[in-house]
């Protein structure tokens, strides 16, 4: 007795098989070593040349050299197994061995299943659409496999079971959308398996060293992407903050110890901005807000000197909304606030002391100081510049008065040591100023190359007050994004802000990016950063904030229930014949002999049923014959005119049996 | 994955009236996963967590297009067999202990294909097709006969995995259908004490072994050793060498020549008789008790005492 899950499975399945669990691999070659794709590509090899064979199915023997080879190539390129690489790795050698190995039905859906598994975890490396786009193709290839699998004998054209599954995905696509938006979200994993793989990312760190925001500045790529409820705040006013640093030896700037978490008395102006930001990976637990941020995403706190961060370091693209209010006042100084702002380094040499000292002759009141040191940067001959000379034994004296070529890290790390012997509470705040609006999406860009570095001082009155002295320098710095040419720049040369607008083909250029950079960021928005904020956004919009937790899944599971049963519906409306108008006359005049005792058997074909009629009535001969013969031509021949349908219809209505 | 529930809640596919076809419904049929399908749902669920703890949304985005395949398969393998409809074709009478064949004629009253779809019925091999459109197609059941007498078509199952393989869905159907079942032949008829023979009243008719007579039309049920081969190769068409005699022979297959037999052991050497004579082109009768059929030849005759032994003492 042949079970279904025993029948060998035929070549033209073999084949269809190797190709498309190649087709699911394929991706991969580009994350894992060499030598496990140089394995899988010898199995696939394999496998095509068995196919040609007679005996289609390797000897025992050859399997378990293989299985060896396999596991001596994994231990040698992955000898630590619980990297999520690893695990890759092990999936595919395990994919190539059991390809080899595929013999009956039962395989083919192991195989298949084993296919689908690649797929995912091909999205854990990388989530662009091209990659969605080719993932589901395979997948649709896998499920024709299926669908052919099933039938009794190979169908005839190898589109068939493509139609077929495609068919079939089309009206799963529905139920996907409905269980996607519905199915509740946690804010955060369910547990860490530390199987991530550490990999370099650009972005803020938690030190300033000399050169280090520079470099960032050469990067094009993107930060975070901002979505505005309402209008964007002007570009003066978009400052992202980040990492704030209190302690220096002089040359680096650190973090020191968080501040004890305590309540914020925060007096905060009516304006307010609301807005979602999509970050990109960090490797960090900072998240970027406009300043002042007063209403918090989920997971995340907020620390005395107002830094967002989140439980977890940003490992991958994370979704957020956050409010800010650009006017406040942060009140009164704590006494740990106070200490720390006026610590200062061995570092300070007499020339910062005499100049400071000079400051405060010429006005007595701290906010005094501020403007004098901002007009000392304005008037003396300080340069903006991305290749600053080098300075390494103290940075901020010979940066003030011998070099004066810096880049913003320069000009902020060094205007609060100044503050600082001033006496005035002072710190360096990091982050991103400005950004690029996407007329395509009506979204802001914020790059790695708009990382930027400003001060906070605290005063009397006011508390906390941000102060940007590259502002002062280089002020279209702050009025406009930072898009620069690197091309032949020397050594401290000034960045010209000059951007030639009316360069058409660089003014398509940027054109073609934002459309592109539109359909990202849409991708991303709606369908990679879809998390618990944006599901509880979503159902706000659509006035279903009531559904939450398992009230959405009930949601889920009613609404999938009506499509199952709309498209069960239709599947079994289409399981009745539709009976046309020339059949339903023919079907009417079989009816009219009936009821003279002449009855058509289901098997009896019209021209069997015409001759058994003929001799029953045959005075009936001549109308039954000519109808007969119209009805054959009309729905088995050539014929197919409405005239000649017609005519049936009345030959039929003119019958008189 | 064999499930059967108890008879009484056994929504069964009978045909409304004889003629007619029994139609699926769409309340008849009953679905489960299949092995692999069980497997395909643990991987989802796998799928799922996987995509959860690294919160990725395309991991979720195939997961829920697997599930909802699953949906979606649920419905098509339910609707492979919905509106299917199935006739009672022939079966071909068999010897006890043979194999009986049922035919079954299924017919495709929709648009759409309805491949792989299955008989199956328990201890016997399952049989598979592809319905195309508008189509029929006859599969034969096999069912091992014991006894002779009329062996009715047992319930069985219509059963589709299409188009995923992941869900079975099947209904049972019941068929009035029924395979003549002729005794098994036993050994030779023994040699009997009264004559077998008797002489022809009314002279010779033409109907013998011994002399040649002539040459007639073939008729259906003549033997292939009559048929005149060389008007044949002459392209005279078919045509019987007649024979004749002054005797015909006519045997008499009696069941009380048979002595000291049980009924069943007299049944199949009668059986055999019918089957002896009809190889030798004998004429023959055959007299059971209550029955008697003249002596006669030919297929017709051979099916008519063969039923009258198999159904010997059957109630009805």
């Amino acid at each position: 007795m042949i079970n279904g899950l025993q029948r060998h499975l035929n070549q033209r399945e073999l084949n269809a098989l190797t190709l498309l669990l190649f087709l699911a691999v394929v991706p991969h070659f580009f994350n894992l070593s060499i030598w496990i794709s140089l394995f899988f590509g010898a199995a696939v090899a394999l496998r095509l040349f068995f196919n040609r064979q007679k005996n289609p199915f390797p000897k025992r023997w050859l399997m378990t050299i293989l299985t060896l080879i396999a596991l001596i190539n994994l231990f040698i390129q992955y000898p630590i197994p619980f990297f999520r690489t690893a695990a890759v790795a092990l999936l595919v050698s395990m994919l190539g061995l059991k390809l080899l190995e595929v013999k009956q039905r039962r395989d083919l859906y192991v195989v298949v299943f084993l296919g689908y598994f690649t797929l995912i975890t091909q999205f854990l490396y990388r989530q662009d659409m091209l990659l969605a786009i080719y993932a589901f193709t395979v997948l649709l290839g896998l499920t024709a496999i299926l669908v052919e699998t099933s039938r009794h004998q190979p169908s005839g054209s190898l589109l068939a079971p493509v139609r077929e599954a495609l068919k079939l995905i089309l009206q799963a696509v529905p139920v996907m959308i409905i269980l996607f938006v519905f199915f509740p979200r946690l804010s955060g994993p369910l547990w860490n398996l530390g199987l991530g793989d550490e990999s370099a990312v650009t972005g803020l760190s938690d030190k300033i060293r000399p050169g280090a925001i520079s470099q960032l500045s050469q990067s094009r790529e993107v930060a975070f992407r901002v979505h505005f409820e309402g209008a964007a705040p002007p570009p003066n006013q978009r400052y992202w903050r980040g990492p704030i640093f209190w302690d220096t030896d002089g040359v680096e700037w650190n973090l020191g110890r968080e501040l004890p978490t305590r309540e914020l008395t925060l007096n905060l102006g009516k304006e307010q901005y609301h807005y979602n930001v999509i970050l990109e990976p960090t490797q960090q637990k900072w998240l970027f807000a406009l300043d002042l941020p007063n209403r918090l995403p989920a997971e995340t706190r907020i620390t005395p000197d107002f830094q967002l961060k989140r439980r977890e370091a940003v490992n991958q693209r994370v979704s957020y909304s956050v409010s800010s209010s650009p006017v406040y006042n942060t009140g009164d100084i704590y006494e740990d606030e106070w200490i720390r702002g006026l610590t200062l380094p061995d570092s300070i040499t007499p020339r910062m002391e005499q100049l400071v000292s000079r400051w405060q002759r010429q006005g007595s009141s701290p906010a005094d100081v501020v403007n004098q040191a901002l007009s000392f940067f304005r008037q003396e001959p300080f340069y903006y510049t991305l290749l600053p000379p080098l300075v390494e034994e103290n940075p901020a004296d010979q940066f003030l008065f011998d070099t004066r070529r810096g880049f913003c890290e320069h000009y902020a790390t060094s205007f609060t040591l100044l503050m600082r012997v001033a006496g005035i509470p002072a710190r360096v705040v990091t982050g991103y100023q400005g950004g690029e609006i996407n007329p395509m999406g009506d979204y802001l860009i914020v790059r790695q190359s708009d990382a930027h570095a400003w001060s906070e001082v605290w005063l009397e009155g006011q508390g906390w007050v941000r102060v940007d002295p590259t502002a002062a320098v280089a002020p279209e710095r702050i009025e406009r994004t930072f898009d620069f040419d690197l091309t032949g720049d020397q050594i401290g040369t000034p960045i010209s802000f000059d951007i030639p607008e009316s360069d058409f083909l660089k003014d398509l250029a940027r054109q073609v990016r934002w459309g592109f950079d539109a359909i990202n960021t849409g991708w991303h928005r709606w369908v990679l950063g879809y998390t618990h904020d944006r599901q509880s956004d979503l159902m706000q919009k659509l006035g279903l904030e009531f559904l939450k937790g398992q009230y959405l899944a009930f949601a889920m599971i009613g609404l999938t229930a009506i499509i199952m049963l709309i498209i069960g519906i239709y599947l079994w409306r289409t399981s009745r014949e539709k009976v046309d108008a020339i059949q339903a006359a023919y079907l009417h005049f079989c009816k009219k002999l009936a009821r003279r005792g002449v009855e058509r058997a289901p098997s009896e074909g019209p021209q069997d049923f015409a001759k058994r009629a003929t001799k029953a009535r045959p005075d009936l001969k001549m109308e039954i014959h000519k109808i007969t013969r119209l009805y054959i031509a009309l729905r088995y021949g050539q014929v197919n005119s409405k005239a000649q349908q017609q005519q049936l219809q009345r030959l039929i209505r003119g019958f008189k049996a | 994955m064999k499930l059967t529930p108890p008879d009484r809640f056994l929504r069964l596919v009978r045909p409304p009236d004889s003629p007619a076809p029994a139609e699926i419904g769409r309340r008849q049929i009953y679905i489960f996963p299949t092995k692999p399908g069980l497997v395909f749902g643990v991987l989802v669920m796998l799928l799922l967590a996987g995509s959860m703890n690294y919160g990725n949304n395309l991991g979720f985005m195939l997961a829920f297009l697997l599930a909802a395949l699953g949906l979606v398969a649920t419905l098509h393998t339910w609707r492979n067999l919905l509106g299917l409809q199935l006739t009672p074709g022939k079966a071909e009478p068999v010897f006890a202990g043979q194999d009986a064949r049922f035919e079954i004629l299924l017919h495709n009253p929709s648009g759409g294909p309805r491949p792989g779809i299955r008989l199956e019925m328990a201890g016997v091999e399952p049989v598979e097709t592809d319905l195309t459109p508008r189509a029929s197609a006859s599969l034969h059941l096999t069912e091992p006969s014991a006894n002779r007498g009329l062996l009715r078509l047992g319930r069985f199952m219509v059963s589709s995995r299409y188009p995923l393989g992941l869900l079975r869905s099947w209904c049972y159907v019941e068929l009035e259908s029924d395979c003549m079942i002729y005794p098994a032949p036993g050994p030779k008829m023994p040699a009997s004490d009264t004559p077998d023979y008797s002489h022809s009243q009314q002279g010779d008719k033409g109907i013998g072994v011994d002399d040649f007579v002539g040459i007639r039309p073939y008729r259906s049920g003549d033997s292939l050793k009559h048929i005149n081969w060389k008007s044949l190769a002459r392209e005279q068409g078919l045509q019987t060498k007649q024979f004749g005699g002054d005797r015909s022979e006519k045997r008499w297959l009696d069941w009380t020549a048979l002595s000291g037999l049980d009924a069943e052991a007299k049944l199949s050497r009668l059986c055999r008789g019918v089957l002896d004579a009809c190889d030798t082109s004998q004429e023959f009768g055959l007299r059971l008790p209550g029955v008697e059929i003249p002596p006669s030849r030919g297929q017709k005759h051979r099916h008519q005492c063969l039923q009258a032994l198999a159904l010997y003492g059957v109630e009805p």
